[in-house]
């Protein structure tokens, strides 16, 4: 990957990146295995950008893939290689950030379902029912109906 | 009063220090070791199951009375362990301590010398294969006369008037080196074939590792 085409085209939102890596990751490791994989697939598929959204659309579609492919071939390796693992909780890392509301947010987002942590992570970002919808391939209907729930859901955890 | 959601995910991210981007290194290294590190382990386990099968094929064509199969194979099988054991040196002796583009350079030179060897082989191998199957199942035994007995009378008495070579029925030589042929002619290909069912996943995944590599060199 050209350090310009980083620079220009991924840097600049590389906070949409990490806020989406953040939810599906654990470790500081795996966190920063995601970041670089979102990076390489976004270099990689770069090509196949159509402007018919916006390029930080794009990305978070992109980024949100990533994470999911990459937390599934995770859980079938995980699924191979029992003996290797150990149980989440021992693997977590909850203090990330300095601000301690926003670490236990992730915790609390990190016990959703994998859907529904994108689905929130959009959402808190303030993207449209409508883009949410269309970055999860989903209808609009659906969305609402699920970010009531996973609000309820996320305040019954932190509280 | 308790913050909703939507303020501590603000007020959380106004910190610049909550968004730091993690450095970009070594992806690439990483995966090259991670694709060869992978494809040792799936040759090892190939290695390993042609060995258990060179062992156990000369006990089970005795107790299925195919001996005549079973020995051609087992040698079959050593020698394939023989080369394999070979090859599996010389991946071992990449050089680790390179840039990851001549590390997988190197493996993928690796890679195509050995399909080249294997190709080569298969024209042989395949041919050997069939004349082995072929022996085996002439020498199995029903009711005290062989199964090649059975079918040479079966053959002379259908077509009497057949030409015998050696008391085999030409109509019965001729296939059998026609088959021969055929399987010397194609066994390159089919030796390609079945390298790329066990590891084509893996070959592809280097071939556009590589070329991702090469884009960047440009």
């Amino acid at each position: 990957m050209s350090s310009d085409f980083y620079t220009t085209q991924i840097l600049p939102y590389a906070a949409i990146i990490i806020k989406i890596c953040r939810a599906y990751t654990n470790t500081q490791e795996d966190f920063e295995d995601y970041y670089q994989e979102v990076c390489l697939q976004i270099w990689r598929s770069k090509d196949n950008f159509k402007e018919q959204s916006a390029w930080s659309t794009w990305i978070y579609r992109l980024s949100l893939n990533v994470c999911l492919t990459f937390l599934k071939k995770k859980k079938n390796n995980s699924q191979n290689n029992t003996s290797d693992l150990l149980p989440d909780e021992v693997l977590v890392d909850s203090s990330v950030f300095s601000d301690e509301s926003l670490n236990q947010l992730y915790t609390a987002i990190k016990q959703l379902s994998e859907i529904d942590r994108g689905v929130i992570l959009l959402y808190l970002e303030e993207k449209s029912y409508q883009e949410i919808a269309d970055i999860m391939g989903t209808n609009t209907n659906n969305i609402g109906v699920r970010i009531t729930r996973i609000k309820e859901r996320l305040r019954k955890i932190l509280n | 009063m308790e913050k909703s959601i939507e303020t501590i995910w603000k007020e959380g991210f106004i910190k610049n220090d909550a968004l730091v981007a993690p450095k970009l290194n070594d992806l690439y290294n990483q995966k090259s070791i991670d694709i060869v590190e992978k494809f040792k382990r799936m040759y090892k386990i190939n290695r390993i199951a042609i060995v258990a099968f060179a062992i156990l094929i000369i006990p089970i064509s005795y107790i299925t009375k195919t001996i005549y199969l079973g020995i051609p194979m087992a040698l079959l099988f050593i020698t394939v362990t023989i080369i394999a054991q070979k090859f599996s040196k010389q991946l071992d002796a990449i050089d680790k301590n390179t840039s990851s583009y001549e590390y997988l350079s190197s493996f993928d030179k690796w890679v195509k010398d050995m399909i080249t060897v294997n190709s080569k082989l298969s024209t042989f191998m395949y041919p050997y294969i069939f004349i082995a199957m072929a022996l085996g199942f002439w020498f199995i035994d029903i009711d005290e006369d062989i199964l090649g007995n059975m079918l040479i009378n079966g053959i002379t008495s259908e077509f009497p008037t057949t030409y015998l070579v050696n008391g085999f029925p030409i109509l019965l030589i001729i296939p059998f080196l026609i088959m021969i042929g055929v399987l010397a002619f194609f066994g390159g290909k089919i030796g390609k074939w079945d390298i790329n069912l066990v590891y084509g996943g893996i070959l592809r995944k280097l071939e556009e590792l590589l070329s991702d590599m090469e884009e960047l060199r440009k």
